[in-house]
């Protein structure tokens, strides 16, 4: 077997299979609109952070660019949204997140001739070079319109379920994105276990000893920059179709800041990091909405003092209150079988 | 010809001006092998001061500079106190390059939003430093502030090399930048230069805030595309080569200037972009970097 869950034990898929429930029945019972499309465009935050947690968190690279990949599968999707009508929505979020997977693909190769901090330069000025040009993108002379719409954002197009109500709307993509969730932690699992998953950690951790046991690193490096190219397109195309909208200034330094904060809260490198990230920053946001200027103010301010002080986020801290209270009970007796340290650069 | 003399004109002042404000962070990299993205958030501070003291106070231009270098000193150094001394210690547990990328990013989040609370949105104009301008050849003209701007950045950088060369605080600062556990054994206070330098960077992009606050406006966005610039310089010039960033600054102002002439503004990013593309594929550490071998 190559991959695997194996490390899952019967409780924690019972805890699992609790959640997943819990949040399916969950749009059944609650309706509020408002904070149902906030929750809704937190799922789409989070597959866009288990995407960039995959290449930043577990295959350290430190690629700043997932915020212009994600766009990029936006537009590709709407493109084919908006002009070729005849093809499913469905298949036109997929091709987004190919589209997305393909640009991934020709970043890493300059990308990865770099090292350390290069790499974050790169990509970082990469994401800034695809806002601008998409922000000017309608003075270029592509089309009338352009390929982005600039400034204006990208004209409306026809979601997944154009014919649903309101409530029905918001139930559908809530259960739409719970199920990418879903699906992209489980293979984000699997891929921690596998070949590629091995690779990728010990190729962080220990570059050049990884490199001399015969592992490819630049083959296992394109490979997660595919991977997570393609979870950001899709997420990318699901933003734009649940908004019927997609502005240039959802990939600027704004957003990355949040996102940023969303997953070093949570724990990089982790499988619910992201989640629990995205959840914290998502609350904080929704509770500072009338207070403006003041959500990024205190959200780099707890990015500050978790990078300082709790190095490995919340799920960082869970780990290691769980292992001294399990030290502690089971003290005298032999010491406990690894829950394997959690696993991220940022670690304590 | 007047295509050329635009090019040539054109680039020596945007190089120059990038200079100032990549050589800050070349100059941090290079002694703390720390990439400071708080940067552009300095070059957003000086343009404040000098709009406070310029359009507000009416002080003269000298005075304005050197308030924003103050404030910026102490900004900077302020920074360094919060995001980089609390981890210099635990460099064996993190990994310093990158979780203080990310903490200097977080100051300049931090810094860029409280500016947006204090001072509001809108964007405030900076009076400029000389008024007047001088036409070249028919159809070029350049402006006082202009030429005062790239004659101050020079005088700038080259006193940071004297700074450099000839002081005691630059050779402590160079004996860092080559080894800082022989340096620290040598009787260096390194906890107390590493502020200092970061104070000294943060400084020169705080001067560079005031001229660009001149040329454009004072918002709290204003530090942004002057980080890209700087972040595109710096790769470009090598990490922590001043030499290079020197370079690098003017090549880059003489690629923008030539693309802003040939093809307009909107495709200066993406050509900018697609020469350091190929820049970097042949030197994947920059024009003048060296993957480890001690700079400054």
């Amino acid at each position: 077997m190559i991959g695997g869950l194996g490390s899952l034990t019967a409780g924690r898929w019972l805890l699992i299979g609790l959640g997943v429930l819990i949040a399916a029945v969950f749009p059944l019972v609650y309706t509020n609109p408002y904070y149902m499309t906030i929750i809704v465009t937190a799922e789409i935050i989070l597959i866009l952070n288990i995407s960039w947690n995959f290449i930043l968190g577990m295959a350290g690279v430190w690629n700043f660019g997932q915020l212009a990949i994600y766009a990029l599968g936006a537009y590709g999707s709407g493109y084919i949204m908006l002009h070729y009508t005849s093809v499913p929505v469905a298949i036109a979020i997929v091709l987004g997140g190919v589209l997305s997977a393909g640009i991934s693909f020709l970043l890493a190769i300059p990308t990865l001739r770099l090292f350390g901090i290069y790499t974050s330069l790169l990509t970082f000025s990469f994401a800034q070079v695809v806002q601008y040009t998409a922000l000017n993108d309608p003075h270029l002379g592509f089309s009338d319109e352009g390929l982005t719409g600039g400034s204006f954002g990208y004209p409306a197009v026809p979601g997944l379920f154009p014919d649903y109500g309101q409530e029905a709307y918001l139930r559908a993509y809530y259960w739409v994105c719970l199920g990418v969730i879903i699906a992209s932690c489980f293979a984000v699992a699997w891929l921690r276990q596998s070949h590629l998953g091995y690779a990728l950690r010990s190729a962080r951790d220990a570059p050049a000893y990884t490199a001399a046991r015969g592992v490819d690193l630049r083959a296992a490096r394109i490979a997660a920059f595919v991977l997570s190219g393609f979870l950001a397109g899709v997420a990318g195309a699901l933003y734009l179709s649940f908004n019927q909208s997609f502005t240039t200034s959802q990939m600027g330094l704004t957003p990355m800041s949040i996102d940023v904060t969303m997953l070093v809260i949570g724990g990089l490198g982790t499988v619910t990091g992201p989640i629990i990230g995205t959840a914290i920053v998502t609350a904080i946001q929704t509770k500072l909405i009338n207070y403006p200027g003041w959500t990024l103010t205190v959200l780099g301010a707890a990015l500050l003092v978790i990078v300082i002080f709790v190095p490995g986020g919340f799920v960082g801290l869970f780990s290691r209150v769980n292992r001294r209270i399990s030290t502690w009970v089971s003290e005298g007796d032999e010491p406990p079988p690894g829950d394997p340290e959690p696993d991220q650069r940022l670690v304590a | 010809m007047t295509d050329v003399v635009a090019i040539l004109a054109n680039g020596f002042i945007y190089g120059s001006i990038y200079g100032l404000v990549a050589i800050g962070m070349t100059l941090i990299y290079g002694t703390l092998r720390i990439l400071d993205m708080s940067q552009g958030s300095m070059v957003m501070a000086g343009s404040y001061v000098g709009w406070w003291a310029l359009a507000e106070h009416g002080v003269n231009a000298l005075v304005a500079l050197v308030l924003a270098f103050i404030v910026t000193f102490i900004l900077g150094t302020a920074t360094e106190l919060v995001s980089v001394q609390p981890l210099i210690n635990r460099a064996k547990e993190v990994d310093l390059e990158m979780v203080t990328f990310i903490t200097t990013f977080a100051v300049a989040i931090l810094i860029t939003n409280l500016a947006l609370q204090h001072f509001g949105p809108f964007q405030k104009n900076v009076p400029v430093i000389v008024s007047g301008h001088v036409e070249l050849v028919k159809g070029v003209t350049i402006s006082y502030h202009e030429l005062t701007m790239a004659g101050i950045s020079i005088v700038l950088m080259g006193s940071l090399g004297l700074f450099l060369a000839r002081t005691r605080w630059g050779l402590a600062v160079r004996a860092v930048a080559q080894d800082l556990d022989a340096a620290r054994s040598m009787g260096v206070p390194v906890t107390r230069l590493y502020p200092l330098t970061m104070g000294l960077a943060s400084a020169l992009a705080g001067v560079g805030g005031v001229f660009l606050g001149g040329l454009y406006f004072a918002s709290p966005t204003a530090g942004d595309q002057p980080l890209l610039f700087a972040l595109i310089v710096v790769v470009l010039g090598g990490l922590g080569s001043l030499t290079g960033t020197i370079y690098a600054a003017y090549l880059v102002g003489l690629i923008q200037a030539f693309t802003e002439v040939r093809y307009g503004t909107t495709w200066t990013l993406t050509i900018l972009y697609a020469a350091i593309l190929a820049i970097l594929l042949v030197r994947p550490y920059g024009l003048k970097g060296s993957p480890s071998e001690a700079r400054l």
